[in-house]
């Protein structure tokens, strides 16, 4: 699982208010290069929840990111950390946990498993 | 009415009585010797019956739809390649078509059903979709591809999902298109995500339609399109409460192996539809346009390999094959029905 569809997934739990982001539990991460993209890259400066990308990287052992994304568009530096954290890092092992109820969705071979039980519904 | 052979015409419904907003009853039956569930209601109109037992036995179906996708998802890969649907043929036509005939006739599904819903005019709108019932990923790679958009899917099977993802990466699509589990009727995503809400072949195992089409309804963007490709069985009469015990029978036995709970029609999916305000509801018959498919599907798997394959496979592939000829029978006899429904969601 990489960040950029990390940053889409939310507890899908009955009743919780408090459901994007997940919070990352890694386990195993793996880097796999990918061809670098600038206007995909720009279209998804727009859409993402940069904070989310920022804590999620962290998660997966990469802290390069800033704190905010004004005014960066232009930075090529700036554009390949984005680039490396977005797209680049593979959580392949571990946990998406929900911070209000604490429920730990299995990442597994790098597939999240977003399942609710019953009585979650 | 007559339904025309034209993929992109409307068929103008007869206008079904108005009943409340139904959850068709579950009929499972489980292939799973552990359930002791065999809720056996046959779905009728207005019957809003789902019982307590009914729950559990929805985890049940969604474990065995699992596991048969676990289990067959290689062997249809190996013989068909990685678009799990029909192909759309011209009607009657009588050649027979030859393997790549019949890849192409698939890819062709998934071209007209995206001109059906008004998608190919509309293509730079298109950023993200989701694929819902994805399979191993053969649409959203081929819309992402496409359209240059962002495409997740979500399926029941971790085997699927794994594969999907490797084929992505296999194709350079990473970027583009990923694969997670998660349940159609628990979408983990927020409402108004996708500008393409994409379900092709999916709709039949989802054992509450109106939660189905609901959740499509809510990950839909302002504005976005939604693609139901589905099977179905026939539309009512006016008067009729039910379909004939005969036709309820022969679907039964196609629902034990394929892993389906209760059958709707199309007209309940437009119902459904309406009632959630969507516009641009249309939706056509196209039962004609996939004749040709499980026949072929048959043929390969009467050659050598597909006989190997089958054997290695096990015994949900096996009975999954013996059930094949069931579907033939129901669309010669018009019981079922291959239906496209497709609307936009107001801005």
């Amino acid at each position: 699982m990489r960040l950029i569809v990390h940053n889409m997934l939310t507890c899908n739990v009955k009743g919780v208010v408090n459901k994007f982001p997940l919070k990352i539990v890694a386990e195993k991460v793996v880097k796999k290069e990918v061809d670098f993209n600038l206007d995909f890259l720009w279209h998804m400066l727009a859409k993402i929840e940069w904070k989310a990308l920022v804590d999620g990287a962290r998660s997966l052992g990469y802290s390069e990111l800033p704190d905010h994304a004004e005014a960066l568009e232009s930075n090529e530096s700036f554009l390949k950390k984005f680039h490396h954290a977005l797209l680049e890092l593979h959580l392949e092992e571990g946990s998406l946990v929900c911070k209000e109820t604490g429920r730990k969705f299995p990442v597994k071979k790098g597939v999240p498993n977003m399942l609710l039980h019953e009585d979650e519904v | 009415m007559k339904a025309t052979l034209a993929p992109s015409s409307l068929i103008s419904l007869p206008r079904q009585k108005a009943s409340s907003l139904r959850s068709p009853s579950l009929l499972i039956n489980s292939q799973r010797p552990s359930s002791a569930l065999m809720t056996t209601k046959t779905a009728s109109r207005g019957s809003v019956a789902v019982t307590a037992a009914a729950t559990s036995s929805v985890e049940a179906l969604r474990e065995g739809i699992a596991e048969f996708y676990n289990e067959t998802s290689g062997l249809w890969e190996e013989i068909w390649g990685d678009h799990m649907h029909h192909g759309f043929y011209d009607p009657d036509s009588s050649v027979q078509l030859s393997d790549s005939g019949h890849r192409e006739a698939q890819i062709r599904m998934i071209e007209e059903s995206l001109r059906f819903a008004g998608v190919t005019e509309e293509e730079k709108k298109i950023k993200r979709v989701v694929d819902v019932g994805c399979g191993i990923g053969g649409s959203s790679r081929y819309i992402a591809s496409k359209f240059g958009a962002e495409c997740i899917g979500i399926t029941l099977s971790p085997v699927q999902a794994k594969r999907a993802n490797d084929l992505a990466a296999a194709q350079s699509l990473s970027q583009k298109v990923s694969f997670q589990v998660a349940d159609a009727l628990e979408q983990p995503f927020e409402d108004g995500t996708f500008d393409l809400v994409w379900s092709m072949e999916s709709g039949e195992h989802m054992p509450d339609k109106a939660k189905f089409v609901k959740e499509l309804v809510r990950v839909a963007a302002p504005g976005g399109r939604i693609i139901i490709v589905t099977w179905c069985h026939r539309n009512l009469s006016q008067g009729e409460e039910s379909l004939q015990p005969w036709e309820q029978n022969l679907l039964d036995r196609i629902c034990k192996t394929f892993y389906l709970p209760a059958w709707c029609s199309t007209s309940d999916y437009v119902d459904l539809l309406q009632s959630l305000s969507l516009q641009d509801i249309k939706c056509a018959d196209w039962s004609e346009n996939v004749a040709p498919f499980w026949p072929a599907v048959i043929r390969t798997a009467l050659t050598w390999k597909g006989l190997v394959s089958l054997l290695r496979s096990g015994m949900k592939s096996i009975k999954g094959a013996l059930t094949m000829p069931l579907m033939i029978e129901g669309y010669k006899k018009g019981v079922i029905k291959f239906g496209i429904i497709t609307c936009q969601k107001p801005l």
